[in-house]
């Protein structure tokens, strides 16, 4: 069989098409996939600094919450305290001597009461560095002051153990915890809370129950009134949790946040 | 004088020049090693012509001699290269090892008297799945690299698609020598200028990146 100067050349640039297939392919291959890496860094950087805005926001919240809670009691408790104070001493009259040791005893227990109210407040300002003694810790801190207003029944059940070092995890759930409890108080009209932590390896479950109100998830997230909602659920899946929301209307509500820790 | 420039040694002489310009100052002597193997390169060329077209000789023996020069400078880039992942002295030193028995024993077997083709055959095979291994290496880890102008990635992909169409040209087109072309070559000669081509092409693309990449760095 003879071949022709035609078809030989045609066959000589088949064959190297043919022969170059294998090797273009994995470098191209290689190439594709670098470029998917670069994209997956892209994504990773992209998602590191919103987790650090969002550690900062939640760090800022959670030190707006205080500042609010202090000015709340300021002018509701200790303001009241030091009136009253203030108008049973304007009241002595020292030409009544039978009626001046009862006024400066009642006035004496107003300053005490006050006294304590102030060194309430003071440890919540240091409340602020609680977590960084752990997660049941802050949390514990922020129920004792809730249960001082007799408002609520509390009850606590924790079987956390920190991890040695602060999470930053943990700054995101709590004040994930203070955005249910802040959503409790504003509108369950609760009489009773409970809040348990379960530490199960891999996971970490919060759990916030109350006896309240409860309410419609989806019409809430309809009528837009669930910021909150909507916060708690965006940041629980920053640190890749999951949350769930058990409501039934008038029967109070259960939520139950679970992180990878 | 005619016969000495072909495509082959056009290439070779252009990637010597390419390297010569862009790898004298370069600090890693592993890359300053390609001046001098694509000296050695372009002069084995020229003594193959000379022995074929001057004295009418055959010129295997120039090859043969190239050979184990070739294996070692290969090699031993490879080495370099995977040396940031880890190293493989050990397996470097029995490769070499191997090698040599090899090409030594085909020696011995063709009485020196013919080109030592299986040796030449294993030493692609190897490069290839050397190249394959670096790629894996490259797609491992986790860093970005910009592939468009990272030297070593070049040098691999010249590298590979030599050799592969090399292999490839040897096993399948045997046969074709037999047949005269148009370009009064045989058919795997002129597969073999399109695969040199394309390998000193990617080789002087590969030195000009490595010197880019050290004038880039030096002016930070």
């Amino acid at each position: 069989m003879q071949i022709q100067a035609k078809d030989l050349t045609f066959l000589v640039l088949i064959s190297c098409v043919i022969f170059l297939i294998a090797p273009v392919a994995i470098i191209i291959y290689v190439i594709l996939y670098n470029h998917r890496k670069k994209k997956h860094k892209e994504e990773k950087e992209w998602l590191k600094t919103t987790f650090e805005n969002e550690l900062l926001k939640s760090q800022m919240e959670v030190r707006e919450q205080t500042m609010q809670t202090i000015a709340g009691n300021l002018h509701d408790n200790i303001g009241q305290l030091l009136s009253l104070t203030i108008v049973t001493l304007s009241t002595i009259n020292p030409n009544d001597p039978s009626r001046v040791a009862k006024k400066v005893e009642s006035a004496t227990q107003l300053a005490k009461r006050a006294t304590n109210e102030l060194r309430q407040l003071s440890r919540l300002i240091h409340g602020q560095e609680l977590i960084s003694l752990g997660l049941a810790e802050a949390i514990k801190f922020e129920l004792d002051y809730l249960r001082a207003a007799m408002l609520h029944e509390i009850t606590f059940d924790s079987n956390y153990v920190p991890k040695g070092e602060r999470s930053d995890k943990e700054i995101i759930l709590f004040r994930t915890f203070q955005e249910v409890l802040n959503n409790i108080i504003r509108h369950a009209e609760a009489t009773a809370i409970n809040v348990a932590i379960k530490q199960e390896e891999p996971y970490l479950t919060l759990l916030i129950k109350d006896n309240g109100n409860g309410f419609v998830e989806e019409e809430v997230l309809k009528e837009k009134k669930g910021m909150g909602l909507f916060n708690i659920q965006k940041r629980a899946a920053l640190i890749s949790g999951d949350v769930s929301i058990i409501t039934v209307p008038g029967s109070g509500t259960e939520v139950k946040i679970r992180i990878p820790y | 004088m005619q016969a000495y420039i072909t495509i082959n040694t056009t290439a070779e002489f252009f990637c010597l020049m390419v390297s010569l310009f862009c790898l004298y100052k370069d600090k890693a002597p592993v890359w300053r090693a390609f001046i001098l193997f694509l000296l050695i390169t372009c002069m084995v060329e020229g003594i193959g012509i000379y022995v074929h077209h001057t004295l009418r000789q055959p010129n295997f023996a120039v090859y043969n001699v190239f050979l184990p020069v070739e294996c070692f400078v290969q090699n031993c880039f490879f080495y370099y290269l995977y040396k940031p992942y880890h190293s493989h002295k050990k397996l470097l030193v029995a490769w070499l090892s191997l090698f040599a028995v090899f090409y030594f024993s085909e020696l011995i077997i063709l009485h020196f008297k013919a080109f030592t083709s299986v040796t030449s055959t294993l030493l692609s095979v190897q490069l290839i799945l050397a190249s394959v291994y670096y790629y894996y290496l490259l797609l491992k880890e986790e860093k970005y690299r910009r592939l468009s102008a990272y030297a070593p990635f070049w040098w691999v992909n010249g590298t590979i698609c030599f050799y592969f169409g090399g292999v490839a040209t040897n096993v399948f087109f045997s046969y074709l020598v037999q047949y005269p072309g148009v370009f009064t070559h045989s058919a795997r000669y002129i597969v073999f200028n399109i695969l040199n081509v394309i390998l000193y092409s990617s080789w002087a693309y590969s030195f000009i990146c490595r010197y880019r990449q050290k004038t880039s760095r030096s002016s930070f």
